[in-house]
């Protein structure tokens, strides 16, 4: 088994220019910072209708009430402003952007235990066919090697994102390497586990990751 | 009525018609119907929630926001992404939680914190339960 960079074409030429925004860099250093209220404001501001950032302040009081802690309301304030800016491209791009803003905060939250953490990777085995599309985030660890498709929303997991993660790992046992492969998906739990209860492909190895339990990606043993 | 449950029914009739719209994606009809399915009695739970206790400052004008915000939402696409988002937005401005079905109790929820964050993080009172 071995990693490589995946080849480039137009569309990930134009996505690569995204995921260098330092937009996209900003607002992943604040949600790895942040706390799970905060990620929800998140989420429901790029996927909101309104840009008007005191809407967005009365929805949340517990992050810009007069209860909340003067350095609470600080960060909740950047991370709104973050959202916001990516709210406001088109519907198009927002979408794009939204995808990036986790493929990196993923890519942080798993630099803070691993080193070799990186980007828009293709796993090749002897023999196999490659697979058409990159991973999002690889840990390239020779010990421990791990794989992460990143979603937006629950409504992101489908048949093929969790075969090409199940066969990755599938082909790396037939080879004695133990290939960690997950899902992350900034998205309730709850709804990313309905999602996967419908789907026929095998998943019973993946594991997933959802916004409540992301930082879990950093920790030791993870 | 109480405050409470007013607000929690006016946030379940919101997601009703939030559901009937995100319902006429053909094909997510399954993934939409497990969804309302399990959010809205987790939702209506929400209204005993904390009985007893008047609503936390800016909890009713939250979620009166939250569903004005759900109410402008034309495209059935984005219908489906504020399904899962809009029970934990609730949740958070009225202080209860939506993450397991509705009279089941959170694993640990009972137990003694063991892993309080630190008395000098600012924070500290958002990586407290119930807001984790």
């Amino acid at each position: 088994m071995r990693f490589q960079d995946a080849a480039r074409d137009a569309r990930a030429v134009v996505y690569a220019g995204i995921q260098a925004d330092p937009l996209v860099a900003r607002l992943a250093t604040l949600l790895a910072e942040a706390a799970a209220s905060e990620r929800w404001m998140a989420r429901a501001v790029m996927n909101g209708e309104r840009t008007d950032p005191q809407t967005w302040r009365r929805i949340f009081p517990s992050l810009f009430g007069e209860a909340a802690p003067a350095a609470v309301a600080d960060h909740a304030e950047r991370v709104l402003a973050a959202s916001l800016e990516v709210a406001n491209r088109g519907e198009q791009v927002r979408s794009q952007y939204r995808g990036a803003v986790v493929e990196e905060l993923t890519a942080r939250l798993l630099a803070r235990r691993a080193g070799a953490v990186k980007r828009e990777r293709r796993v090749l085995f002897d023999g196999i066919p490659a697979e058409i599309h990159p991973y999002d985030v690889t840990v390239e660890s020779a010990e421990r090697p791990e794989v992460y498709d990143c979603k937006w929303g629950a409504r992101g997991i489908n048949a093929d994102v969790l075969n090409q993660l199940d066969d990755a790992r599938a082909h790396a046992a037939e080879e004695g390497i133990e290939l960690r492969v997950a899902i992350v998906v900034f998205d309730a739990r709850r709804s990313a586990e309905l999602r996967l209860d419908r789907s026929t492909a095998r998943h019973d190895e993946t594991r997933l990751v959802a916004l409540e339990s992301i930082d879990e990606l950093a920790e030791a043993g993870a | 009525m109480t405050a409470r449950a007013d607000v929690v029914e006016r946030a379940a009739a919101a997601y009703r018609a939030l559901a009937d719209l995100a319902e006429t994606i053909e094909d997510e009809w399954q993934y939409v119907t497990d969804l309302t399915d399990a959010y809205m009695p987790s939702l209506e739970a929400l209204a005993k929630a904390d009985s007893g206790r008047p609503l936390p400052a800016g909890a009713a004008e939250a979620v009166h926001e939250a569903i004005a915000e759900i109410g402008l939402i034309a495209d059935p696409h984005r219908a489906i992404d504020w399904l899962s988002t809009f029970p934990h937005v609730v949740a958070l401005a009225l202080g209860g939680d939506v993450d397991e079905p509705a009279g089941v109790e959170k694993p640990g929820a009972t137990e003694p914190e063991s892993d309080e964050p630190d008395d000098d993080s600012p924070f500290r009172m958002l990586l407290r339960r119930p807001d984790r």
